[in-house]
């Protein structure tokens, strides 16, 4: 039976730890606050950061169509109607995304050490 | 961000019909229209659309096309004459020639404009449906 995915890269990053051998002091401290630590915090953080830009903007054109239509400078009502779904829709995905982010994190608070 | 792929094609078949129905107003407002601004009555305009290859799709579709009105032509077939003549643009036998607006085909013209509409706004009803479905899988 093969492992479920998500497990398989633990079992791997696990590893270099069950190595007894190896200098565990020096090398921890290393892998979690040098090369690997910071980042891929940062990526994320910065990845997350245009996800809600792009909502913003996403809103933004939405909400400049609508108000074309209602000036009488447009007659596409669809486009406004669809450009406001697509905000919708985009900004329940982030709020998926958040949801999952801080559930991760109350999972790991919870964790017992 | 595209969260809601093929979108844009729907979009676009509804402006095109849209144009339509604008299109099917204007014959029927001006079916007894007589003089125009080029002379003559009012003739019949046709909308006739083409396909136009979206760009910038990254992801699936490479090559879907969207539809884009081509052109809006006059029908040239004569309009009928009708002894009147009252009329201001009776000619000086009495006749006078009314627009080639057939109101019937106008009305069939208009039901498959809206059927169409319809048809392309529950694609877009469902294409978001699919895409808010999908975020459900999270909860």
């Amino acid at each position: 039976m093969l492992p479920v995915g998500s497990v398989n890269p633990l079992l791997s990053g696990a590893s270099p730890l069950t190595k007894v051998d190896s200098p565990l002091l020096p090398k921890v401290p290393a892998g979690l606050l040098g090369s690997t630590g910071a980042a891929p915090t940062e990526g994320f953080g910065k990845m997350l950061d245009g996800l809600v830009a792009s909502v913003d903007a996403k809103q933004a054109e939405a909400q400049t169509l609508t108000r074309r239509v209602l000036l009488g400078e447009s007659d596409q009502l669809h486009q406004s109607v669809i450009a406001m779904q697509e905000a919708g829709v985009s900004f329940s995905l982030m709020v998926e995304v958040r949801n999952k982010l801080i559930e991760s994190y109350q999972e790991l608070m919870r964790m017992q050490v | 961000m595209n969260l809601i792929s093929g979108i844009e094609i729907s979009a676009s078949a509804l402006a095109a019909q849209k144009t339509r129905l604008d299109i099917v107003a204007q014959n029927i407002a001006n079916a007894q229209t007589t003089r125009t601004a080029k002379g003559g009555p009012y003739q019949r305009q046709v909308v006739s659309f083409e396909t136009e290859l979206i760009r910038n799709q990254g992801m699936a579709g490479g090559g879907l096309q969207s539809i884009r009105v081509a052109q809006v032509t006059t029908d040239r077939s004569p309009g009928q004459q009708v002894y009147n003549p009252q009329h201001p643009d009776a000619s000086a036998d009495g006749l006078v020639t009314m627009p080639n607006v057939n109101l019937s085909q106008e009305m069939v013209d208009l039901i498959t404009a809206s059927r169409t509409y319809e048809a392309n706004l529950s694609v877009v009803k469902n294409a978001r449906q699919m895409a808010a479905r999908t975020l459900e899988i999270g909860k």
